[in-house]
């Protein structure tokens, strides 16, 4: 007896693990996953990669590091993030085979709470005690004078606020890899620090509709009736408002900021993800384990996101990927159009506007790359969503 | 009327279902008592208003469509349907559970088996995850599942039917409830494990001291294991008894035609008799006793025609005295002993 307690149990592959399986058996999908991290990476290391001022320079015998110096605090809360988001994947997977059963949702809980915590500290602080700096120190002149030696440049030695007059609208050449823009500004470097914009609306924008979405759904197919028929109506009117002329309306009473075009994009695309958690829940609440959740007394909140949910977020989660491609689209026109996020902060939208100078010329590289940039993230996504979908489905018809 | 001994008394229950043909009367004028530790059968075709019985002493008949119109249902001395939902929340799976007919969606496919009968541990029990996972293993032994200690951390597909429904009832057991309320929970079952299942559910019952609402439409069941049998047809209750007296003397027609049509053992017959028509659509029940029509006795009676006879206490106990341990209660205006 006493031998079989400390007999190590041996776990079964969860729901999510089978699901993950699935879908790396795709070359494709593992492909088009491999490509998000490589976004990812780039936007997270956005200012290692192309930066104006170099890692090190001598400057009169003495070493200096601007670009860790001329850090951001938007650069220290995405580092944060980065490097806390990484350690909760870490401990997930760790968690899953060392700790002790009885304590494991426990311990996850007290984790992610940790996490956002922290990161939300880091953020508030960073934003607090990181002064702003304005460093317009030119060190690349200061190197052809011979004041300072021995620098080390970042890949793209650019930085994506500079204006250059005396390179404005070059084509892709050796000095621009992929050409300037019309103030003279590396194509290249605001399509790295762009990524950032991008990838950040395509999420939290996503996040907010996925939130309201599933509540309001949750809520209408839990409880149908007249609360599903009130419900069902306003989502059907948010449905036949056009929502990017809503959004242009909105976007034109707010300042243009980054943050503003994430929450309106949020709450204006949350009618999708409503109707899917509704139609999911009215199939789950009659399912008998729903049934026999509510006879064990479980609270509302439990029997709705715990027992419910994972149950019937697959539709959810690959309409997430579309959102975040659409979201992307969505940001890409609004800045195309001039309702986007303000200049000089860089976006693959903003940019491929300037493909069309004041002069009348047509600048194909100011379109091309970042149309390509856009197509290619938008893409990508949309290939994952649908193999999230096809690796989801066969579990379905398994489990029938 | 609730007197000691009884655990759960139903009085007068009714539920309607509000449907766009009309209202269906899922369940009129029931009453039945439950006593402390002892088993009770509720037996009766599908649709008869078994299972809404059952539903109603959790509240969980959906509402809308389905609404109790009238009656009580007092546990241990307090109405269950004047409780608010927060307190019925704190009844529901402590102190009253509900073991489920299907035991292949019974159990939820994304947790393992721990986690789903620890959450309810910690809820009722205040009891600490530790201590909760500890208690799932006790119970998962003790519904008899080889290596608990393995199991316990598996996900319910990788059980099979007859184990599944065992960690229900594991579940169901976990916090050691008064009352049982066994939904079918032998018919998704082969044959050779119901009879495993409900040797299991005679050992907790006596292990933990609870009574058990059987509901089944296997009077083969009822025989071996209840106390007491209640047989419903078309959404009344036609008799009540001890179900050594029912086997031995049915006082009302209906569970006559029933024992009558089921094979006997060493009994030789070519063709097993039935009951001639068939159950009424409970948006149009007949007039008068509902069973008129397919009755042998009453079918051309004028008062079985236009008078529902209700449900009345009885002291008939034809041949043998022996079987005065419960009381009976019929509906039938030709039940010995029903008009005095």
């Amino acid at each position: 007896m006493n031998q079989q307690m400390q007999k190590k149990p041996d776990w079964g592959l969860s729901y999510g693990e089978l699901v993950w399986r699935e879908f790396f058996k795709s070359r494709l999908n593992a492909a088009c996953l491999i490509f998000i991290v490589f976004l990812f990476a780039v936007a997270v290391l956005a200012p290692f990669l192309a930066n104006d001022k170099p890692f090190v320079i001598r400057i009169d015998g003495r070493l200096h590091f601007p670009i860790f110096a001329n850090l951001s605090a938007s650069d220290y809360s995405v580092f944060l993030a980065a490097i806390v988001g990484l350690t909760q994947l870490r401990l997930i997977r760790r968690n899953r085979r060392k700790i002790e059963p009885s304590i494991r949702s426990d311990v996850l809980w007290r984790q992610v709470t940790i996490s956002i915590a922290v990161i939300l500290i880091g953020t508030v602080s960073a934003f607090i005690f990181v002064p702003r700096r304005l460093d317009a120190t030119d060190y690349k002149s200061m190197i052809v004078s011979g004041k300072a030696s021995g620098a080390i440049f970042a890949p793209v030695p650019y930085g994506y606020g500079r204006t250059d007059l005396k390179s404005r609208e070059q084509p892709p050449n050796r000095e621009h890899w992929l050409g300037t823009d019309d103030v003279g500004s590396d194509v290249l470097c605001r399509l790295i620090h762009g990524s950032r914009i991008s990838l950040s609306v395509g999420f939290v924008a996503v996040g907010i509709s996925s939130v309201i979405g599933i509540i309001i759904g949750a809520i209408l197919g839990y409880f149908g009736g007249g609360v599903d028929f009130a419900g069902m109506r306003i989502v059907e009117i948010m449905m036949a408002v056009p929502t990017f002329f809503l959004i242009i309306t909105i976007v034109a009473f707010f300042p243009r900021s980054l943050l503003n075009i994430m929450i309106i994009i949020g709450i204006t695309s949350w009618t999708e993800d409503a109707r899917f958690i509704r139609a999911e829940f009215f199939r789950l609440r009659r399912q008998d384990f729903v049934r026999a959740a509510v006879s064990l007394g479980l609270p509302l909140r439990s029997i709705l996101f715990r027992h419910m949910l994972p149950n019937g977020i697959a539709p959810v989660l690959v309409n997430a990927t579309f959102g975040i491609a659409g979201a992307i689209f969505i940001e890409s026109a609004l800045s195309f159009l001039g309702f986007g996020v303000a200049p000089p902060t860089p976006s693959w939208g903003q940019m491929l506007s300037l493909g069309v100078s004041t002069t009348g010329r047509f600048l194909w590289w100011l379109t091309l790359f970042p149309g390509l940039a856009i197509f290619f993230t938008v893409l990508t996504y949309n290939l994952v969503g649908e193999g999230l979908r096809d690796a989801i489905d066969p579990r379905l018809r398994k489990a029938e | 009327m609730s007197e000691n001994g009884d655990l759960l008394s139903i009085e007068h229950l009714s539920v309607e279902f509000f449907t766009e043909d009309g209202a269906a009367k899922a369940v009129q004028d029931v009453s039945l008592k439950i006593r402390k530790g002892k088993t009770f059968a509720l037996v009766g075709e599908s649709g008869c208003g078994k299972s809404v019985t059952a539903l109603s002493i959790m509240r969980l008949i959906p509402e809308p469509p389905g609404k109790i119109t009238s009656g009580k249902i007092i546990f241990k001395g307090s109405d269950l349907l004047s409780l608010t939902e927060k307190q019925m929340r704190r009844i529901r799976g402590d102190k009253i559970a509900m073991v489920f007919q299907e035991p292949m969606t019974s159990l939820n496919p994304v947790y393992t088996v721990g986690e789903q009968i620890v959450e309810a541990i910690e809820l009722h029990q205040k009891k600490t995850a530790e201590q909760a996972w500890a208690d799932a293993v006790e119970m998962l032994q003790k519904v008899g599942i080889a290596d608990p200690q393995q199991r316990v951390v598996e996900y319910p597909h990788q059980m099979s039917g007859g184990m599944r429904q065992r960690v229900m009832v594991a579940m169901a057991i976990s916090c050691r409830p008064a009352l049982l309320i066994a939904d079918e929970p032998t018919t998704a079952l082969d044959v050779t494990i119901q009879a495993q299942m409900l040797d299991l559910l005679d050992h907790l019952q006596k292990e933990i001291g609870m009574s058990i609402l059987l509901i089944t439409h296997d009077l083969g069941i009822v025989a071996e294991r209840a106390n007491e049998v209640a047989v419903m047809y078309a959404s009344r209750i036609a008799e009540v008894a001890g179900s050594d007296a029912l086997f031995a003397e049915p006082l009302h027609p209906y569970t006559q035609g029933l024992l009558k049509s089921l094979p006997r053992l060493g009994l030789s017959v070519k063709r097993l008799p039935t009951i001639s028509g068939t159950v009424p659509d409970p948006l149009h029940f007949p007039a008068g006793c509902k069973f008129h029509p397919r009755c042998p006795i009453g079918c051309n009676d004028k008062r079985c025609q236009t008078v529902e006879p209700e449900l009345r206490k009885v002291d008939w106990w034809g041949k043998d005295p022996t079987l005065q341990n419960c009381e009976r209660y019929v509906a039938c205006w030709y039940a010995p002993g029903y008009e005095t």
